[in-house]
């Protein structure tokens, strides 16, 4: 049964759905991509660690750009840095797309905790995870501009 | 596991700067507490543990530094684990991760509560700190 659960699709779902209802924003996606990498501009990534019958982390990589507009129609104001404002709105977007593919798994009865939503900031980092762990990255489009979600996990 | 001594410099829980040519190792608790730990070390310190770790000399960077440093949150997270739930059944852990970078800041979520403990070893100083879930 686990086979036929399309796990990059429930993320995609997940964030449109996040997105759709928070922010009235319709999402693109792109293919997903499976164990392999891709060329990241992130200046602002919010991650969460998801826990019990998976072991994972699901992060969110926003280039400024990005995360500033996404925290302006969060909060209905214009938001010009990259502040505490940003942060905490992309981490709890984070929190809600983690959520939804909570809900994704219960339904094929894999039980998942949530940690606690973290953003890191800078102009040049790196995530990466444990070695043996599985990554999709799936790319996704908000008003024609480019931002990743990327799962890290393994299955208990 | 590293035969190293460390000594437990400044506790504070306001502590956040930009962590420069550093790495952090990160895991989340989920369960009964919710929370974040991270392990942030300075390349050059993250290099010698590395180094004791895997008993041969590590001189850069690498996927082997990167593995090290998660694996360190991960047995720090474990500890953790095991102080706030008994015998940790109730709290999961998620997969560690490394961050790593030239220039970056590790934000705390505006809704924890955190503790931030600086530590000293040959090496040189590196930070750790845990976020709960009020």
């Amino acid at each position: 049964m686990e086979d036929e659960f399309d796990i990059a699709s429930e993320i995609v779902k997940g964030a449109q759905d996040v997105f759709s209802t928070m922010l009235m924003i319709e999402l693109e996606s792109e293919d997903a991509l499976f164990n392999k990498g891709c060329e990241i501009q992130s200046n602002l990534t919010s991650m969460i660690g998801l826990g019990g019958g998976i072991r994972g982390v699901l992060a969110i990589h926003c280039p400024a750009t990005v995360a500033k507009a996404i925290t302006s129609g969060f909060l209905g104001m214009e938001v010009l840095e990259l502040d505490d404002d940003v942060k905490d709105a992309i981490g709890e977007i984070a929190n809600m797309v983690a959520g939804n593919l909570k809900v994704a798994y219960a339904t094929i009865a894999i039980n998942i905790e949530l940690a606690i939503p973290t953003s890191i900031v800078g102009e040049s980092f790196n995530m990466s995870g444990a070695a043996k762990s599985q990554r999709i990255i799936v790319p996704l489009k908000m008003n024609g501009e480019q931002f990743w979600i990327e799962l890290m996990y393994v299955v208990n | 596991m590293l035969m190293m001594d460390l000594s437990a410099i400044e506790e504070t829980t306001t502590e956040a700067h930009p962590l420069v040519d550093s790495i952090s190792g990160v895991i989340g608790l989920a369960g009964t507490h919710k929370g974040v730990l991270a392990i942030h070390l300075p390349h050059r310190v993250a290099i010698a543990i590395t180094s004791n770790f895997l008993g041969m000399d590590v001189d850069a960077m690498n996927s082997d530094v990167e593995d090290a440093v998660g694996e360190l949150a991960n047995m720090l997270g474990g500890n953790v684990k095991a102080i706030l739930s008994e015998k940790g059944r109730d709290i999961n852990l998620s997969m560690p991760t490394t961050i790593s970078g030239r220039h970056y800041d590790y934000q705390p979520n505006k809704d924890a509560e955190r503790i931030f403990i600086q530590f000293r070893c040959e090496p040189g100083e590196f930070a750790i700190e845990l976020q709960l879930e009020k």
